[in-house]
């Protein structure tokens, strides 16, 4: 149908001129996101993607399963896409494009299934399909049927080789898909968004991709690069946002909660057109190891957990503890990265809480007060050390104190101290 | 048709319903769904149903004031989900810096710690997160400004882990209506010094007139006569000067 023709029947028609380019982009970031199916992957230009699934059927519990995953992720993505599994990767071709969904697993059928194709889905060189045609081949059946040597001097002999290729008599040798070095790709929008919680739907678009080129290297990432590009009126850099985590990871599902809770306290300058990801530095990350009774590994809701909290709350305010063996109280309990705590050796009773800073308490009679005064019920435990980092700014410096646990006439249990100053609440213990 | 028949098809018979874990008999307690996570105090254990802290469920603490005795109620509880179950213990908005030594040497494994600083809102969904999340053995929250909407949807939530959750929140909250099964108020002793005073507010099977009083594990003997001296203060030596401790 011409242009003109196709106007006349529908004014409101919407005319894109195709643009091969991107068209392959999109074929190299398809290929990307299979590398969690198997490493044997291959571009078929324009609009096709061969994949090696024999070596993956068991890993991934089937064919069906496996297929349902692949149709559910080019869903997910957008891509309208038919299938077809052969045992050779010419006669998938054939089969994916005049009849999806067919599935011929074993070699010796495949003749048989093969046999019904029409001419042109072989695309064959067009003198030879036109020749065939005027001999009376319809089919690939057809063609099956006349002797080889006869096919060869009438159709070219390069007609002969794509016949035995697709039927398995001949090696059909692919170039591999090279899984690019560092990851980088870009998705446009396909319109201008201002609210940033509606991102996460297209951005889960390309964590897809990178989770399938992470899973194709054997990779995890801990650090992850979304930037945005915004409205070239708008003359705004793109914005960035930095995903953190605590563990290399390569799920999908987790890295998109993470991106939720930065996206819900993200606030846009201006409207967003593209998106990109980045993921340059990977470290190896092997396969999960499934516990025994089919739970999942130890620590992972863990870490998971901590990213999510981290990516809301900021880094510090989410931590673990660490006892170190120091005299100072104040250096004696550190908050380190979560999982990372160790007990050290207990110097003598220590309260649950310490005050952040100590708190001076009123003397009266030579007593502490606290609400009337305080009964000390052990002590003096003596702590006198730093001499030696008094001068550096931030540091707690030379410490004097003799310690006591007192209780309260509120029934309180204290951790007190008395230094030159005079008297000092730092701990409850409670 | 004798009266023990079997009921209708369909329909559950009193038996059927009397042995649900969410049913219970108004003179006795109830059974627990899970087994409870024994307190370390025996005769604790006894007044509540499970026979310890109950898991599925949120367990809410009233204490009049801070430094009564409050963690170290919960502490035998903590140590063994910690070391016993290899799970972790997570801490939300607690009122001040939990200190690492006193909190090892009571028995958690400080490797299974994690401390969340957040405030209001922020802080019941940190819980909602750690109750969603694996691996999590037991939650200490303080949510003072916690309303029943959000009770309620962190019990809701409680319901469907195993894991065991400690609110705290202040005693005056006690007047109000809550939807956790079990509500304690804390208070001090008045009878004798040093004990802990838990009033069972509610409870699956009813509450408990009197308040139970627990011996805790205290820092330092109470005196029985008098106190201890307290010497002279700590005095510099020449060489050297003493900084502010207020600047610490």
């Amino acid at each position: 149908m011409r242009l003109a023709d196709a106007w006349a029947l529908l004014p409101g028609l919407a005319v894109l001129e195709r643009n091969a380019e991107r068209e392959l982009r999109q074929l190299d970031a398809l290929a990307c996101w299979s590398g969690q199916f198997t490493s044997e992957v291959s571009l078929v230009p324009p609009a096709a993607l061969l994949l090696e699934v024999a070596g993956s059927l068991r890993l991934f519990g089937g064919l069906d399963a496996l297929l349902a995953r692949v149709a559910a992720g080019c869903a997910a993505q957008g891509h309208a896409a038919t299938f077809a599994v052969a045992p050779t990767p010419l006669a998938a071709l054939w089969l994916a494009e005049e009849r999806p969904g067919s599935r011929c697993l074993a070699p010796e059928s495949l003749r048989e299934m093969a046999a019904g194709l029409s001419l042109e889905t072989l695309a064959l060189p067009p003198a030879a399909q036109a020749r065939a045609a005027a001999f009376g081949v319809r089919t690939l059946g057809d063609l099956l049927r006349l002797p080889r040597a006869g096919l060869a001097r009438r159709l070219g002999a390069e007609v002969v080789v794509m016949l035995a290729r697709g039927l398995g008599e001949v090696a059909d040798p692919r170039p591999r898909f090279a899984f690019p070095d560092t990851f980088a790709e870009r998705l446009e929008l396909p319109a201008r968004v201002q609210d940033a919680e509606r991102l996460l739907f297209a951005a889960q678009r390309l964590l897809q991709v990178c989770c399938g080129w992470l899973a194709a290297r054997a990779a995890g990432v801990r650090e992850l690069t979304l930037e945005m590009e915004h409205e070239l009126y708008a003359r705004q850099q793109a914005s960035v946002l930095e995903l953190r985590f605590a563990a290399p990871t390569r799920d999908a599902g987790r890295i998109a909660r993470v991106l939720r809770e930065h996206l819900g306290k993200l606030a846009l300058v201006a409207p967003v057109i593209a998106l990109r990801l980045l993921a340059d530095r990977v470290e190896a990350l092997p396969g999960r190891a499934c516990g025994l009774f089919g739970d999942a590994g130890e620590g992972e809701g863990i870490a998971m957990l901590v990213e999510r909290l981290q990516a809301r709350l900021g880094n510090d305010a989410v931590h673990g503890l660490t006892a170190q063996p120091a005299h100072r109280p104040e250096c004696a309990s550190l908050p380190v990265s979560p999982g990372a705590g160790s007990e050290a050796t207990a110097a003598g009773v220590r309260p649950c809480w310490l005050l952040p800073q100590p708190e001076a308490l009123a003397e009266i009679g030579g007593r502490p007060q606290r609400g009337g005064p305080l009964d000390l019920l052990s002590g003096p435990e003596r702590i006198e050390s730093g001499w030696w980092d008094g001068g550096e700014p931030g540091a707690l410096g030379d410490v004097r104190r003799d310690y006591f646990v007192a209780l309260s006439p509120r029934q309180e249990w204290l951790w007190i101290f008395r230094s030159a100053q005079g008297w000092f609440l730092h701990g409850l213990f409670s | 048709m004798s009266a023990q028949a079997a009921p209708a098809s369909g329909q559950p018979g009193l038996a059927d319903v009397l042995a649900r874990s969410d049913v219970w008999r108004g003179d006795a307690l109830a059974q627990a769904p899970l087994p409870g996570v024994p307190t370390g105090f025996g005769e604790l254990d006894t007044e509540l149903p499970g026979g310890g802290w109950p898991r599925g469920g949120l367990v809410e603490l009233l204490p009049e004031r801070r430094g009564i005795g409050e963690m170290a109620l919960l502490m035998p509880a903590l140590a063994l989900i910690s070391a016993e179950e290899l799970a972790w213990v997570v801490c939300v908005a607690p009122p001040l810096p939990p200190y690492a030594p006193a909190w090892a040497a009571a028995g958690v494994s400080l490797s299974r710690l994690l401390v969340t600083r957040a405030a209001g809102g922020d802080a019941a969904w940190a819980c909602a997160r750690a109750l969603d999340a694996d691996g999590v053995g037991a939650l200490v929250a303080w949510l003072p400004a916690a309303d029943a909407t959000t009770l309620r949807r962190l019990q809701l939530l409680a319901e469907k882990s195993r894991t065991l959750i400690f609110l705290f929140r202040p005693a005056a909250a006690a007047q109000e209506s809550s939807p956790a099964p079990l509500r304690i108020a804390l208070a001090a002793s008045r009878a004798a010094a040093g004990r802990l005073s838990l009033n069972l507010l509610k409870r699956r099977g009813g509450a408990r007139a009197m308040p139970l009083e627990l011996d805790l594990a205290r820092p330092a003997p109470l005196p029985s006569v008098s106190h201890v001296v307290a010497g002279t203060a700590p005095t510099a030596a020449p060489a050297r000067s003493l900084s502010q401790p207020a600047a610490a």
